[in-house]
């Protein structure tokens, strides 16, 4: 092989392993769940964004993980993220769809609710065929009865909402066979098994802002912190303020 | 045999020794006059910008270890580019010169004057680190639940109250999680909060621990660094001299968020810190009371007997916690 054969040739070789190193970086590292942009929905001040809670993904490859949906603005659907969008200096109106079972809190400290509005949440249960009214909560004590499924919280905001659950022992409701949970039908039982809502205010720059539950819901791993819990897109997302 | 083929002349070798300067003399020269300008500019130039800082007695204690090793490490680093240096310039083989350097026989001068100048720099510096590690109680560093340095810290501390300037640690245990720090007030009623909140002038206590995996705590400008393990009280001393903000951030790669598991802290005036822990331990109570009761390390797989456990059938010994046909929980 001549010599300009042989440079030709190293030259393509080395930029084939550089492609592959850059493909592997981009776009299997790399790649996140989509951006649900909630920004060009705010109206007056305020936007108003819908998830769920779901006790398995089935519509992923790893079914038998717990995971959060986040309602599509445009579509009206829930999808398989927890990448969401929403502009600076603006009141969030957050509304969950708890529709997992209760797992105890790793610290109780987890369980008071921090970095919203009023402090509180307000939450509606649905048990054994009835709704409960709505009421403002302040602080949860999973321990006493295991009233939490998940949390909601943004460590850079101080912001921590624990997504209540109906107490264990008490709680009559099946748990849906698909995700995303379609039911809001209360004659099927398979309404949420909590209805929380809370709003708290983006910082006035912009930023990413990582958010992630609490609860050490990864079931079959380590000391329940794996699988759903280490990866984004189930129980763990960024918050994308657009200043 | 490179002797033989050399054409003699001025600057040549002859009787296979090369003639010239005298290298030594200017070696040690030049090397004399470097090393004392480099050791004033790494000292008093340098010195007092290289981390962590002197925003706690211990950060300050470890900026002057680092500056003393720093000078003393100069004369050396400038001995070895200068010899380098000068034999790149002055001794490289000139176009038509196959000769063999001199040949090198034993120095019993040099030798000695090695042995004995590297043993006592070594050894100097042992006797100075190990004062170093002793005097300033530990520098921060993490020593497990009995720390053997703590000359000049108070004894064990009451966990029922503090008070600035008293003969009392002020006791900050700090709870890693994934990912996440927290931080308990014993001596103010056990309260925990995400806020790390320290009084000026006033030695702090930090009793690190983890609730999951290995983290480490890194206040590195109040030069503090303690692993924390789950199940193990890591304990590191403090004396912050400087009021305003510090960061903290986790030193053990610990999960995904890792990276952002960091903090800022605040070290505020004794009054201000005071009125801190009596507005925190108010809004805290609520959930005060719900915490389990202040230990210096936590097991969360252990449910405190109560409702949960007597409905659901459960021990307090971790089962049900986590489901126990889990492969792969511990």
């Amino acid at each position: 092989m001549s010599l300009p054969a042989r440079v030709a040739a190293l030259a393509v070789a080395f930029l084939a392993v550089v492609a592959g190193v850059v493909f592997v970086a981009f776009h299997i590292i790399g790649e996140q769940p989509p951006v649900e942009n909630y920004a060009p929905y705010a109206k007056n001040g305020a936007v108003d964004i819908t998830m769920m809670t779901t006790p398995q993904t089935t519509s992923s490859n790893k079914p038998d993980w717990v995971s959060y949906f986040i309602k599509n603005p445009a579509t009206g659907q829930f999808e398989h993220t927890t990448y969401f969008g929403v502009p600076a200096n603006t009141q969030v109106n957050v509304t969950i769809l708890g529709y997992d079972g209760c797992t105890p809190l790793r610290n109780p400290l987890w369980g008071r609710v921090a970095g919203v509005v009023g402090d509180v949440e307000h939450v509606g249960y649905f048990n054994k065929g009835k709704t409960s009214p709505v009421q403002a909560v302040s602080t949860f004590d999973s321990w006493a009865d295991c009233s939490v499924q998940h949390t909601f919280a943004i460590p850079g905001l101080g912001l921590n909402v624990p997504v209540a659950s109906p107490p264990t022992v008490d709680e009559n409701n099946n748990l849906c066979t698909e995700s995303p949970c379609a039911g809001s039908d209360d004659a099927s039982g398979n309404a949420p098994h909590s209805i929380v809502t809370f709003s708290f205010r983006t910082p006035k720059a912009g930023g990413t802002f990582r958010w992630q539950c609490f609860v050490p819901c990864g079931g079959g791993y380590v000391d329940g912190n794996g699988g759903p819990m280490a990866t984004p897109g189930w129980m763990m997302g960024q918050m994308e303020v657009e200043a | 045999m490179a002797a033989e083929a050399s054409v003699p002349s001025a600057g040549t070798p002859k009787d296979g020794v090369r003639p010239g300067r005298n290298d030594a003399r200017w070696l040690l020269l030049l090397w004399i006059v470097l090393s004392v300008i480099g050791c004033l500019l790494v000292a008093l130039v340098w010195g007092p910008h290289l981390p962590p800082g002197r925003a706690s007695e211990q950060a300050a204690s470890q900026q002057t270890d680092i500056t003393v090793l720093g000078t003393l490490a100069t004369p050396v680093v400038i001995g070895v580019l200068l010899y380098f240096g000068w034999a790149l310039a002055f001794w490289r083989q000139q176009p038509g010169d196959e000769t063999d350097a001199a040949p090198i026989h034993g120095n019993t001068k040099v030798q000695a004057t090695w042995i004995i100048g590297t043993s006592a720099i070594v050894l100097s510096l042992a006797v100075y680190g190990t004062i170093e590690l002793i005097a300033p109680a530990g520098a921060g560093s993490g020593q497990g639940p009995q720390p053997v340095f703590r000359n000049g810290l108070p004894p064990a501390a009451s966990l029922t109250s503090w008070s600035p300037n008293s003969n009392n640690l002020l006791q900050v245990q700090v709870i890693g999680q994934q990912w996440a720090w927290t931080y308990r007030y014993p001596q103010f009623g056990g309260f925990e909060t995400t806020q790390l909140v320290l009084p000026l002038d006033q030695p702090v206590q930090f009793n690190v621990t983890s609730l999951d995996v290995i983290h480490s705590f890194w206040a590195y400008t109040l030069g503090v660094k303690a692993d924390a393990n789950p199940g193990v009280n890591n304990v590191a001393y403090t004396t912050p001299k400087t009021a305003g903000y510090f960061q903290v951030r986790c030193a053990e790669l610990c999960g995904i968020w890792h990276g952002s598991m960091y903090d800022t802290g605040t070290v505020m005036s004794d009054s201000d810190f005071l009125a801190w822990t009596k507005a925190t331990k108010a809004k805290m109570a609520s959930v005060t009371k719900i915490l389990p009761p202040y230990a210096l390390t936590y097991d969360p797989t252990v449910i405190p007997a109560g409702k949960i456990n007597q409905e659901l059938g459960l021990t307090s010994a971790g089962g049900g916690f986590y489901n126990p046909a889990d492969p792969e929980q511990p």
